[in-house]
């Protein structure tokens, strides 16, 4: 904790001095995206540049890209409160904060995208057993209840120890801790145990359920071949681990250094290990998707291929995913221990660079073909309203990350005070 | 839609009849009044072959009506269902928008909704709608359904309920188009799927379409 800095008994400064431009910066995005966004609710979808040959644009692509974010810090989690991989511990609450962002981050993405969008209750009222859409809503559900319950219980002797605090944080955590202030052994005991449980079943529902299950959503397509791979729910779960671990890494650094804290590096070194290992993975995994696909020589898949490595998206394929997003990261992350906080800052930034450009090239390509020959072909460009939205989308789970980290104890336990180097 | 049990819609086309004249398309969108970018009804144009030995086909393409519809599989909502007739149909008051069923089709059959009109060339076009699937909407208005759900080809359903064929059938300069009950032996439609030019389009994907092909 940053004791040093916010003492207890100051208000104004648990707002974040050190955060005011960042502040000043997403309200100006977010005030940008409510503006796209009311252009949308009052125009519908003929506002983007959507068509009926291109159904799925920028929308469904940060969709997947945050549901992968939310996956991917909750199993990072895991290995903490499950596996007692204790050497990650000092992130763990975070992990748990970013990965309740993404996942709320990402249903307001699809909220947006629906063309009904009064009509979102339906997806939970109605159902249909056969639609891996079906099971997923109900998945994302039962989600964000379980991250929000087990975050509670990782912080929760934390907000008991802040309740004396006069503050507005003195006061949320009084709040929220009504009731279950009890730090008897046992009680912690109990805790622990809840934890390991709730991780435990949320391992085979992050996995299987959230983004094992929304790469079937597009597995399962046989309408498009590029997506019918048995592997594509595989590749989508390793890409989580790749782009939550980034993530966590570059706004565990960002944040660290806004707050002037000292960084712990043999965390963040841990950190850049796992994530060389997810991405070497993931690469593996994308070089065997990509090679049979092609081998098939089915004609649409190989239509799909060739607009990625030589066609309409050979710049951010060869540039973005392959270059910046995977060879530049693997040669710095490979110099393991020699590295800087800053080199893992810019490893990871690019990582996560890269994984976008990956959600990019698994929506957009694939839905440029016409279905039958003679059919039109899609010319999908995302207008202005599709950008700045999801920019004002993505302000706000930043948002929601400072804030949330500036008034909930997610890092600091009495143990990490212990352990930890920190200052 | 007891009285109805025996009857399974199909549609026989035949492409050596077929001129591609689109009076098809056009008698679509004149019967089912669809906006801008709704065409439940195309004819596409293939050549085959490579130059001297070359040749067209016009390929008019409805809605497959398939009897392993991927698009009803895939609706979170089933919105999209198959009837007992043998239509898929499209509850446009269920529907949530979501386009899955649009980037399943195998087909191209099925297209959004954007609440476009044809209020600028044509006057009073809002104020007459089709009775889709026996549903009188009255006027067409911004944001209000079908606009914003997703739409397709159902065969006229309301014609088939006064007795009539689907406008494209009755239309087709060339009668090129047959319809009926796949389930009556004795019918057109059942005689026809049975010759050696019958075909259906994506066979390999086993989506089993209703409507059938003479090559």
């Amino acid at each position: 904790m940053s004791a040093a800095k916010t003492g207890p008994g100051s208000p104004g400064i648990t707002l974040g001095s050190d955060f005011r431009s960042t502040y000043a910066t997403l309200l100006i995005l977010m005030a940008a995206g409510a503006y796209a966004i009311g252009a949308r609710v009052l125009g519908g979808l003929n506002v983007t540049g959507l068509t009926s040959i291109t159904p799925w644009g920028v929308w469904v692509v940060f969709y997947i890209f945050f549901v992968g974010l939310s996956a991917g810090a909750f199993l990072l989690s895991t290995l903490i409160y499950v596996f007692g991989m204790h050497r990650f511990e000092k992130i763990g609450k975070e992990a748990l904060l970013v990965s309740l962002i993404s996942m709320v981050v990402a249903l307001c993405f699809i909220l947006l995208d629906l063309g009904r969008m009064d009509r979102f209750i339906y997806a939970l009222w109605f159902g249909n057993a056969t639609s891996v859409l079906a099971w997923e809503v109900r998945f994302y559900m039962l989600y964000i209840l379980l991250l929000a319950v087990e975050l509670f219980y990782a912080m929760r002797p934390d907000l008991v120890r802040l309740r004396g605090e006069a503050s507005l944080r003195g006061r949320l955590a009084a709040a929220l801790t009504r009731n279950r202030d009890n730090l008897s052994p046992a009680a912690l005991e109990r805790d622990h145990r809840v934890m390991r449980i709730l991780g435990a079943l949320g391992i085979p529902l992050a996995i299987l359920g959230v983004h094992g299950g929304t790469g079937t959503l597009f597995a399962v397509v046989k309408a498009q071949p590029y997506w019918n791979s048995a592997l594509f729910p595989v590749l989508f779960v390793v890409s989580a681990l790749v782009s939550g671990t980034a993530l966590l890494m570059v706004l565990h650094i960002f944040r660290c250094r806004r707050q002037g804290r000292k960084l712990d590096l043999d965390l963040l070194r841990g950190m850049g290990a796992l994530l060389l290992g997810f991405l070497a993975l993931d690469l593996m995994l994308e070089f065997y998707e990509y090679l049979i696909g092609a081998y098939r020589l089915e004609a649409a898949e190989w239509a799909t291929l060739a607009s990625i490595f030589a066609g309409r998206y050979a710049w951010s394929f060869w540039l973005i995913q392959i270059g910046l997003g995977a060879i530049i990261p693997v040669i710095i992350l490979a110099r393991g221990s020699r590295n800087s906080a800053g080199n893992l800052f810019l490893a990871a930034l690019l990582v996560l660079a890269g994984i976008m450009a990956v959600r990019f090239h698994i929506v957009l390509p694939p839905l440029a073909l016409p279905q039958l020959p003679g059919l039109p072909w899609g010319h999908y460009g995302p207008t202005w309203v599709e950008w700045v939205s999801s920019l004002g989308l993505m302000a706000m789970g930043m948002l929601l990350y400072v804030a949330g980290t500036n008034f909930l104890p997610v890092d600091g336990t009495a143990e990490d005070e212990r352990s930890g180097n920190n200052g | 839609m007891k009285d109805n049990d025996q009857v399974h819609w199909a549609m026989v086309i035949d492409l050596q009849k077929c001129v591609g004249c689109d009076t098809c398309t056009v008698s679509c969108k004149a019967e089912n009044r669809t906006p801008p970018g709704v065409t439940y009804n195309v004819v596409t144009e293939v050549e085959m072959g490579t130059f001297p030995h070359i040749t067209r086909v016009n390929h008019p393409r409805p809605c497959m009506q398939c009897d392993n519809p991927p698009c009803a599989q895939v609706c979170p909502v089933k919105a999209t269902y198959k009837m007992e007739n043998g239509i898929v149909a499209v509850d446009a008051d269920r529907c949530i928008g979501c386009r899955y069923c649009m980037v399943s089709c195998p087909y191209g059959a099925r297209y959004f909704d954007f609440g476009q009109d044809y209020g600028q060339e044509m006057a009073g076009y809002n104020h007459l709608t089709t009775p889709e699937y026996g549903v009188n909407r009255g006027i067409r208005k911004k944001g209000k359904t079908p606009a914003g759900t997703v739409r397709k080809c159902h065969f006229c359903l309301h014609r088939l309920q006064r007795g009539e064929e689907p406008a494209c059938v009755e239309i087709c300069p060339g009668d090129a188009r047959y319809f009926g009950n796949l389930t009556d032996p004795a019918s057109v439609v059942a005689r026809l799927a049975a010759s050696i030019r019958a075909m259906v389009l994506k066979e390999e994907l086993g989506t089993h379409p209703r409507v059938i092909y003479l090559k």
